[in-house]
């Protein structure tokens, strides 16, 4: 029916669909209570929380905490990739340490950074660098190390010197490794910006799920969870596009 | 008098591998008249490619030496352009049809508006007048095969090197392409190497047919192609002599006689 979908997007009828199951399993069976929130609990509650300057200070704080660490990872990331990537042997020898830090769980430095850092916008920012950095500048050096050995040929007979391959091959052909890694590292910033909060008291939208949680108001804490989700979907959207118009040749 | 754009003097090439040394080239020697089109035959694995990539200064021969212009082969000669098989792996995807042929005259001193005209002249001389803006993944094969020939052109080169330029492009088009560069030597008399698959592409297209073969690979046969130029498709290749022709080339490389 390709009138239907047309009118109907594809991905608003299983949203629908996920509403719906939440609020019959909130509602009957073993989950129903007053730990557990339904759907149309938890929306309500959200409305409710729209009037509350504290959950909007405390979404600008995550927000905060996700764009800074995200734009200082990838400030620090790139051109470190680049660096890397240039030769041969300084991707070999990194690539081992950085794949082993890239595989460690930011959640594990949360007790580090509470001594270190103490539990503010700082360390939430400090655990979103270290989640993406390692990977970052990974792919970026793969990006360079990746490019095609025929176009890097093509480009030497035709007597364009290393300065010039860079320029017009390998940094192109980062650019859409780093595209990926962009993707990745924005999300994971915002995951990281929350369970800093969750876990280590750093301030945002974790911190508040905390408190709701503590206080008894289930229905609150899932609205805080919601809100993470939209802003989730809408920051991989966001990016989804821009790197689509960034390295519009990629997947051709 | 003829003179020699390009002599190879018993040009050797071993490569290292795991189990000792392989010999692919085994003395090869041949000098390449100034302005001729020549073709490199040989089975499989001969190693034409690896000529190729000795000519254009990609690596060096083990033993003997490339003569360019007097001078011996040290990286790319002056005035070399390629074309090589697989036109979607040497066109660069991020740039446009204009900036991808504009790219090797970077290091020409020329004016942008010079550029511009050279882009034009060359896009127009392959038949694709007007596709500046385009991007190569736009266009079908045949037209990106077009955009590597017109990147050659462009940089006004002495010596033309070309890997099966014509594999991967189906029969019209190559017929096209097979006119085009004949009409390209008429126009500029560039000296040509082409290596390919094609043994009646080569008898087509050529001042000189190379017939490599062994192990290692040495030239096992030079055949002379007197066929007046200009040719036709039609007309050339129903001629007695391209039929004789073609058939000794098609046993040396089948190594029947
Ligand atoms: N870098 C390399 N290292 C080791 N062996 C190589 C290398 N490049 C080519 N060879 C070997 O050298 C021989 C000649 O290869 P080459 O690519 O020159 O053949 P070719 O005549 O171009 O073959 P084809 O017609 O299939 O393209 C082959 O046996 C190949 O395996
Ligand atoms: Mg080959």
């Amino acid at each position: 029916m390709p009138g239907v979908n047309r009118r109907i997007p594809a991905g608003l009828v299983s949203a629908v669909v996920v509403l719906l199951i939440w609020q019959v399993v909130g509602s009957v069976g073993p989950l129903a209570g007053d730990s557990f929130a339904t759907a149309s609990e938890a929306i309500v509650a959200l409305i409710g929380l729209f009037a509350d300057s504290q959950f909007w200070v405390a979404v600008f704080e995550t927000l905060q905490m996700a764009v800074i660490g995200f734009a200082l990872s990838m400030v620090i990331a790139v051109p470190l990739g680049l660096l890397i990537g240039l030769s041969r042997f300084t991707y070999r020898s990194t690539k081992f340490t950085f794949d082993f830090f890239k595989v460690i769980p930011p959640i594990v430095l949360i007790p580090i950074a509470i001594l270190v850092i103490g539990p503010s916008i700082a360390m939430g920012i400090a655990l979103a660098v270290f989640a993406n950095v390692f990977a970052v500048a990974i792919q970026t050096a793969y990006g360079i190390r990746d490019t095609d050995p025929t176009l890097l040929e093509t480009m030497r007979c035709y007597r364009m010197n290393a300065f010039q391959q860079i320029r017009y091959a390998r940094l192109p052909s980062a650019a859409a490794q780093i595209a990926v890694a962009t993707r990745l590292a924005a999300t994971a910033s915002l995951i990281v910006a929350v369970v800093a909060g969750l876990v280590g008291g750093a301030p945002g939208l974790g911190r508040l799920a905390a408190l709701y949680q503590s206080a008894g108001t289930a229905d609150r804490t899932y609205a805080v969870v919601l809100t993470l989700g939209i802003l989730g979907l809408v920051t991989s959207r966001l990016i989804v596009r821009l790197q689509r118009r960034a390295v519009f040749w990629s997947g051709r | 008098m003829t003179t020699a754009a390009i002599s190879i003097r018993d040009v050797r090439m071993d490569y290292p591998t795991p189990d000792g040394v392989k010999h692919v080239l085994g003395g090869i020697s041949y000098d390449v008249t100034e302005g001729h089109y020549v073709s490199i035959v040989g089975p499989s694995g001969v190693g034409k490619t690896t000529l190729l990539r000795l000519l254009t200064g990609l690596a060096q021969p083990t033993a003997g030496e490339i003569i360019v212009a007097g001078k011996r082969l040290s990286g790319a000669p002056e005035g070399l352009a390629v074309v090589l098989q697989d036109y979607t792996r040497s066109l660069m995807p991020w740039l446009t049809v204009e900036r991808n042929i504009a790219l090797p005259l970077r290091n020409e001193k020329i004016s942008k508006a010079n550029v511009r005209q050279r882009v034009k002249e060359s896009l127009t001389e392959v038949g694709l007048e007007g596709s500046e803006r385009a991007y190569p993944w736009q266009l079908s094969g045949g037209m990106q095969q077009r955009v590597s020939i017109a990147r050659a052109l462009a940089v006004r080169p002495r010596i033309l090197v070309m890997d099966e330029p014509f594999a991967s492009v189906d029969a019209q088009t190559r017929f096209d392409l097979e006119d085009l560069v004949l009409k390209v030597r008429a126009d500029f008399g560039i000296t040509t190497l082409m290596v390919t698959h094609d043994i009646d592409e080569a008898t087509y297209l050529s001042d000189d047919v190379v017939v490599l073969y062994g192990k290692p690979a040495t030239v096992s046969d030079i055949v002379s192609i007197d066929l007046a130029f200009p040719r036709s498709q039609v007309e050339t290749r129903n001629d007695h002599r391209f039929a004789q022709m073609r058939t000794r080339i098609y046993e040396k490389v089948r190594g029947l006689s």
